[in-house]
C-alpha cells in the first residue's frame, strides 16, 4: 500500500508540474486581459506538434526543439492578440462575443492541426531509460525533466512578477487596467508581453504533457482544457500563485484518486473539485478582486 | 419514391431538426445571454434517452449494451429524453447561473460537455460507448403500419409539426414578459436585478427550456436516423449552431430559422460533395470545420448582428444639452 501511495504521489507530482505550467499561463493572460481564452487547449496541442516537427521533420536536437517550439508558441500568442483579439477588444465588443471568438478559434485551430498533421498518433523520441529510485519514489529521466522544467518556469514567473518592472506592471494591470494606464504603464506592450509568456508556457505545458503520456493526437490539448480550468478556478482566477496551488491540488487529487477508483475516472475527480469550488468558494483559494 | 424526392425530404427533416435546435440556442444565448458552449450535449442526452426508451431490452444478438431498453412508444420516449436533457440543464444552471460572471458558466458547460463525452465513451454500459446505439425503431411505423418506402414523407410531417409548435412557442416567449425580462438581463444583469427581477430564476427558465428544445431535436433525430454515437455530438456541432445563429441574427427567431437553413443544411450539403483527398479522409471535414470557425469569427467582426438583426425597442431621445448656459454667457 505504501508503495502504491508513493507511486501515485509521484504521478501526482508530475501531473501537477504539467498543470502548473498550463494553469499559470492561462491565469496570467486572464488576469491581464480579463477574458478567458477557450482556444488555450489548442495552444498546448500546437506546442507539442511544433516540437515534433522541429525534432522529427527538421532533425533538430530534442531539447533545442522544445525551446524553439515554446518560443514559437509565445510568438503565436503575440500575433494572435495583435491581429485577432486586440482588434476585437478595441472595437469594444461585449465579453460574450469575445468568448465566442476564442471558442471559434479553438475549432479553427484544432481542425487546422488535424489538417496539417493528420489524425494518427505521434511520439516525441525520448531516450530509452531506466527509472531512478528516490526513497519510495520512482522517476524516469523524462519525468524528472518535466518536474525540473516546471520548477524552473515557476521560479521564473515568480521572479518576473516580483523583481522586474514589466512583471510589476502585469500585476498592476491585473488589479485594474484603467489605474495601470493612468499611472503611465504602456498597457499594449504589457498585454503583448503577457501573451508571449502565456503562449510559451502553454507550448511548454503541451510538450511536457506529451512527454508524460508518450503518444499524442490532435485532440489532446482540448481534452485537457477543463482540467486546467479546474486548477485555475480552484486556485483563484487571475492569481498565478493560486494557479500553482490549484495545479498541485488537482494534480495530486486526480492521481491519488486512482488508488480508490478506476483510473479512467481521474478526470471526473478534477471535474468534481471544479464544481465543489464553484459551489462553495467561487473566488477560489486566493481571492482576486473583480474576477468572479 | 424517386431518389431526389427521398434526398429532399431528408434535407427538410434535417432543416426542421436544426431549426428547433437553433431556436433553443437562441433562447439561451440569443435572448438570455447564457453562454452554453456544449449545447449539443443536451441534444445528445435527449437523443440517447429517447433512443434507449424506444429500444427493447438488449439481447445477445445485437451486441449492444445500454441502460433502460423499455420498448416504449415514441411520444413517451421523447418525453423521457426531453426531461433528461432538462434535468442536466437544471443541474448545470444550479452550479453556474448563480452570481457568477458569464465566463464561468461557459467554463462549466465546456467541462460538463467533456465529462459527459468521457462518461459515455468509457462507460459502455450506458449507451454502448464509442460505437453508439443503433437500430432504434422508427416512430409510429409499426403502430400506423406505414410503408418504409414513403416513411420519410411521414417524418417530414412529424418533424414539421414539432417545428411549427416549437417555433410558435419560441416567438411567443420572445415577445412575452418572460422574453423581455430575459433580454433585459442579457443587456445588464444588475439593472434587471435592481428592478426587482430574480435574474437567477429567469435565466434558469431560459436554460431549462432551451435544453428542452435541444432534447426534443435530439429525440427527433434519433427517431429519424435510428442511431447515435459520440462522433455525432462533438464541439464542432455546437460551433455549427452558434455560427448558424450568429449568421442568421442573434436574438431574432426568424434569423435563427434562416441560419439553420444556410449553415447546417445548405453549407453542409454543398461541402459534402467536395472531392475526397486520397489517403486523407479527415482532410475535407477538417477544412469544413475550419471554414465554420473562420466564418463565426468573420461574422462577429463584420456583422455581429447577423443577416436579420434583432429589432430593438426604440425610445425617444432626451436632449440634455444645456442651452440656457450658452445664452447666459452672451
Amino acid at each position: 500500500m505504501l508503495n502504491v501511495m508513493a507511486l501515485s504521489l509521484g504521478f501526482g507530482l508530475i501531473t501537477a508540474s504539467v498543470l502548473a505550467l498550463a494553469a499559470v499561463g492561462l491565469s496570467l493572460q486572464f488576469g491581464v486581459t480579463n477574458y478567458i481564452n477557450f482556444a488555450y487547449g489548442e495552444f498546448l496541442t500546437l506546442g507539442a506538434y511544433f516540437a515534433w516537427t522541429l525534432s522529427h521533420g527538421l532533425g533538430l536536437n530534442l531539447w533545442l526543439s522544445v525551446g524553439l517550439a515554446a518560443l514559437l508558441m509565445g510568438l503565436f500568442g503575440v500575433l494572435l492578440n495583435r491581429f485577432l483579439l486586440k482588434p476585437f477588444t478595441q472595437k469594444g465588443v461585449p465579453l460574450h462575443f469575445l468568448l465566442v471568438v476564442t471558442f471559434g478559434l479553438s475549432l479553427f485551430l484544432s481542425n487546422l492541426i488535424l489538417a496539417i498533421w493528420g489524425p494518427n498518433f505521434k511520439t516525441l523520441d525520448l531516450p530509452r531509460e531506466t527509472p531512478h529510485r528516490f526513497g519510495l519514489f520512482l522517476f524516469t529521466n523524462s519525468q524528472l525533466t518535466i518536474i525540473a522544467i516546471a520548477a524552473v518556469a515557476m521560479l521564473g514567473v515568480h521572479l518576473l512578477l516580483t523583481r522586474t518592472e514589466i512583471g510589476k506592471a502585469m500585476r498592476a494591470m491585473s488589479d485594474s487596467t484603467d489605474l495601470a494606464q493612468v499611472s503611465g504603464i504602456d498597457t499594449n506592450r504589457i498585454t503583448s508581453f503577457t501573451w508571449l509568456v502565456s503562449g510559451a508556457l502553454a507550448g511548454l505545458a503541451g510538450i511536457v504533457l506529451v512527454m508524460n503520456i508518450n503518444s499524442f493526437q490532435p485532440s489532446f490539448g482540448g481534452e485537457f482544457l477543463f482540467v486546467i480550468f479546474a486548477a485555475v478556478i480552484l486556485g483563484g482566477v487571475g492569481s498565478p500563485y493560486g494557479a500553482m496551488l490549484g495545479a498541485l491540488v488537482i494534480g495530486l487529487a486526480t492521481e491519488m484518486s486512482a488508488i480508490f477508483v478506476n483510473s479512467a475516472y481521474k478526470n471526473d475527480v478534477a471535474f468534481a473539485l471544479l464544481i465543489l469550488t464553484l459551489l462553495l468558494r467561487p473566488s477560489g483559494i486566493i481571492r482576486m478582486a473583480g474576477k468572479v | 419514391m424517386p431518389p431526389i424526392v427521398y434526398y429532399l425530404t431528408t434535407l427538410i427533416v434535417f432543416f426542421f431538426i436544426f431549426a428547433i435546435s437553433t431556436w433553443g440556442l437562441n433562447l439561451q444565448f440569443g435572448t438570455a445571454g447564457i453562454l452554453n458552449f456544449t449545447y449539443i450535449t443536451f441534444f445528445a442526452i435527449g437523443g440517447y434517452f429517447s433512443g434507449v426508451s424506444m429500444l427493447g431490452r438488449p439481447d445477445a444478438l445485437s451486441h449492444m449494451r445500454y441502460i433502460m431498453g423499455l420498448g416504449l412508444p415514441f411520444p413517451i420516449a421523447l418525453l423521457i429524453g426531453t426531461v433528461a436533457s432538462c434535468v442536466l440543464g437544471a443541474l448545470v444552471g444550479l452550479v453556474a447561473l448563480r452570481r457568477l460572471r458569464s465566463d464561468y458558466l461557459a467554463i462549466v458547460t465546456v467541462s460538463v460537455g467533456a465529462i459527459v463525452y468521457d462518461l459515455v465513451n468509457v462507460n459502455t454500459e450506458l449507451f454502448n460507448g464509442a460505437d453508439g446505439i443503433a437500430g432504434v425503431p422508427y416512430p409510429f411505423q409499426k403502430a400506423l403500419g406505414l410503408d418504409p418506402n414513403t416513411y420519410t414523407l411521414f417524418y417530414v410531417l412529424l418533424a414539421g409539426l414539432f417545428a411549427l409548435v416549437l417555433g410558435i412557442v419560441a416567438f411567443r416567449i420572445y415577445n412575452a414578459p418572460l422574453g423581455r425580462t430575459l433580454r433585459a438581463i442579457r443587456e445588464d444583469r444588475d439593472v434587471a436585478a435592481a428592478f426587482g427581477k430574480n435574474t437567477y430564476l429567469f435565466q434558469m427558465v431560459a436554460m431549462v427550456v432551451g435544453c428542452a428544445y435541444a432534447g426534443i431535436a435530439g429525440a427527433l433525430l434519433i427517431g429519424f436516423i435510428s442511431a447515435l454515437n459520440p462522433g455525432g455530438w462533438t464541439a464542432g456541432e455546437t460551433f455549427l449552431l452558434y455560427a448558424a445563429l450568429l449568421l442568421g441574427g442573434r436574438g431574432n427567431n426568424w434569423g435563427a430559422l434562416l441560419g439553420a437553413f444556410l449553415l447546417p443544411v445548405l453549407f453542409q450539403e454543398a461541402t459534402r460533395y467536395l472531392p475526397q483527398v486520397p489517403g486523407h479522409p479527415e482532410l475535407i471535414p477538417a477544412v469544413r470545420n475550419m471554414l465554420v470557425g473562420a466564418l463565426l469569427i468573420a461574422i462577429l467582426w463584420f456583422r455581429p448582428e447577423g443577416i436579420m438583426p434583432e429589432r430593438k425597442a426604440r425610445f425617444p431621445r432626451v436632449d440634455f444639452t444645456p442651452r440656457r448656459e450658452a445664452a447666459a454667457v452672451d
